[in-house]
């Protein structure tokens, strides 16, 4: 079979009865009368997928925390654990991770009984790039990115983010979106029969 | 002395219609060109304001006419000023050569649909198009500003050029209808039971992309050219200024140039025609009001042609588009003359 790799340039013919123009024609009239694609952007809104990079949250202990290195940690840092509050172990991880690292500002209290919580959590959302470095940091599994994306604010110190707006935001992805299967977008089942049902066979690793 | 005064009265009411609609009917082709380019690129184009964004041109006017007026410090402020009455006015005035449908009785007073049936009318059009060519050097020139100099320069180049298309490209339906008003040639054409268009399809095909060079549509908008020059010419305007020229490059233009393409080729008020046979009217039920709609139906299928056209193809050089002027388009209008000249005995008889 004689597979065609460029179009052939038109005939004199073909110039004569704007052939190039006609085919143009009938694509864009094809598209103006099919279904529009767009979101009616501020009545309607997307869902984004669950692995999007918008603003950050701290989820919050509620017994799901990644074993065992949360208590690795806990034990490491005496930190107080209370249900319903940040997991956050104050380690600095994700300060350090961060390309500009100004951008945090976090700090630790000693309670009276001797063990440590975190007592301020700032992000300053004007100097991030949600490169998502940090949440890669996060040993606890407490920073994430969330799905908001609407972050537009009136003020400078509104685009910070405080440590009560964090566990807002976490508590609130919790409870919507935490159970969700991690898939990558909504066409998944399409994009699952590309990857496996494709002739190509990679040679599979041998477990020891 | 009363006729005289009936006289005018007509002429007045003719004016304050043609100028009420072509301008409403500027404003709104802004929103039937914003829809056409939503939908071919699968968007669903202005929806807030209004049904549909219906009333879009609306707020579009408010607010251009609130936005401040910049000028620039070093530009030439008669001069920027009479660009713009330059611009308007011709565009404008070419309605008048333009007509609308079969003369009719209102009152025992006999009314052409015509604002001035001038024996020379489409020598007036054409002579008023390319008064076009000075409002856009005038208001490059006075802006004093690199891209506004080089899209009015580009686009004098190409109405130099195309006007002389354009003027050969018509001389196909003069010859065969002997005659240069409009309104004859209309009549000529229901008289002779013939579009022009079956025997001068070359002039047809050259005089629509005439058009579309003239007023600076795709695939000709090199003055235009956004993704070069900004906006070309327009740039250093603000407010209602800015807004002013593309509503009558884009549209009052196109309108006028669709509607004598209609004249001459189409058949003006005529419905469908069957070559040498006679007329087919499938609105007939509408009476003494069919003419009018078919001329109107016929205009705004060829400015959605246009649009249609813009938002499909790509953008020429500025040299093709001279090249193909001079080169291809200009000898086939020659070559089209001679063709009319032998086949118009046969129109004539």
């Amino acid at each position: 079979m004689i597979k065609k790799v460029f179009e052939k340039p038109l005939s004199w013919l073909e110039r004569i009865f704007f052939i190039d123009f006609i085919r143009g024609l009938s694509v864009t009239i094809r598209h103006a009368f099919s279904k529009t694609i767009t979101t009616h952007y501020p009545y309607e809104k997307l869902t984004p997928p669950k692995r999007f990079r918008g603003f950050f949250g701290h989820k919050v202990v509620d017994g799901t925390e990644p074993q065992p290195a949360f208590d690795e940690w806990v034990e490491r840092f005496k930190v107080e654990v209370e249900p319903g509050k940040s997991r956050c172990v104050v380690c600095l991880l994700c300060k350090r991770a961060c390309p500009v690292p100004q951008l945090f500002e976090i700090e630790g209290e000693k309670l009276p009984n001797g063990k440590r919580r975190v007592s301020v959590f700032n992000m300053n959302m004007l100097l991030c790039t949600f490169c998502g470095f940090c949440v890669d940091a996060c040993p606890v599994d407490c920073l994430f990115q969330s799905d908001i994306h609407e972050t537009a604010s009136y003020s400078r110190k509104d685009s910070v983010l405080t440590l009560e707006v964090l566990e807002r935001i976490g508590r609130d992805w919790q409870r919507r979106r935490e159970k969700e299967p991690d898939r990558i977008w909504i066409d998944d089942a399409q994009r699952m029969r590309l990857w496996y049902e494709n002739d190509l066979k990679l040679p599979e690793v041998k477990k020891q | 002395m009363e006729g005289l005064f009936v006289q005018l009265l007509v002429i007045g009411i003719k004016i304050l219609v043609i100028l009420g609609v072509v301008l409403g009917l500027g404003a709104y082709l802004t929103w039937v060109e914003r829809k056409v380019a939503a939908h071919i690129q699968r968007r669903a184009g202005p929806m807030v304001v209004g049904w549909h964004g219906l009333l879009q041109p609306l707020a579009d006017g408010l607010k251009l006419i609130t936005k401040e007026d910049i000028f620039p410090r070093t530009g030439n402020r008669f001069l920027y000023n009479l660009a713009l009455v330059l611009a308007l006015v011709p565009a404008v005035l070419v309605f008048a050569v333009v007509p609308f449908g079969p003369e009719f009785e209102f009152f025992g007073v006999k009314v052409k649909p015509i604002l001035t049936d001038v024996n020379v009318g489409l020598l007036l059009v054409f002579a008023l198009g390319s008064m076009a060519v000075y409002a856009i050097a005038l208001a490059g020139w006075a802006s004093n500003s690199k891209y506004a100099l080089i899209g009015s320069m580009r686009k004098a180049g190409i109405i130099v050029s195309y006007e002389v298309v354009i003027t050969f490209a018509v001389m196909g339906p003069v010859i065969l209808a002997g005659t240069l008003s409009t309104y004859e040639i209309v009549q000529q054409q229901i008289n002779q039971k013939l579009w022009y268009i079956w025997l001068q399809p070359i002039a047809f095909v050259i005089y629509m992309f005439a058009m579309l060079a003239e007023t600076g549509r795709v695939p000709f908008d090199v003055q235009e050219a956004e993704a070069e020059l900004v906006t070309g010419f327009t740039v250093e305007y603000g407010g209602i200024k800015f807004g002013l020229f593309p509503l009558v490059e884009w549209y009052v233009e196109v309108l006028s140039l669709s509607a004598i393409a209609v004249v001459l080729f189409l058949g003006g008020w005529s419905p469908i025609n069957i070559p040498f046979l006679g007329f087919v009217d499938p609105l007939f039920f509408l009476g003494p009001l069919s003419p009018f709609v078919w001329f109107v139906l016929k205009v705004a299928l060829l400015f959605l042609f246009v649009l249609w056209l813009h938002w499909t193809l790509p953008r020429y050089r500025i040299d093709q588009i001279t090249e193909t002027a001079w080169k291809v388009m200009l000898p086939l209008t020659f070559v089209n003359l001679v063709l009319t000249a032998v086949l118009a005995p046969i129109v004539w008889r």
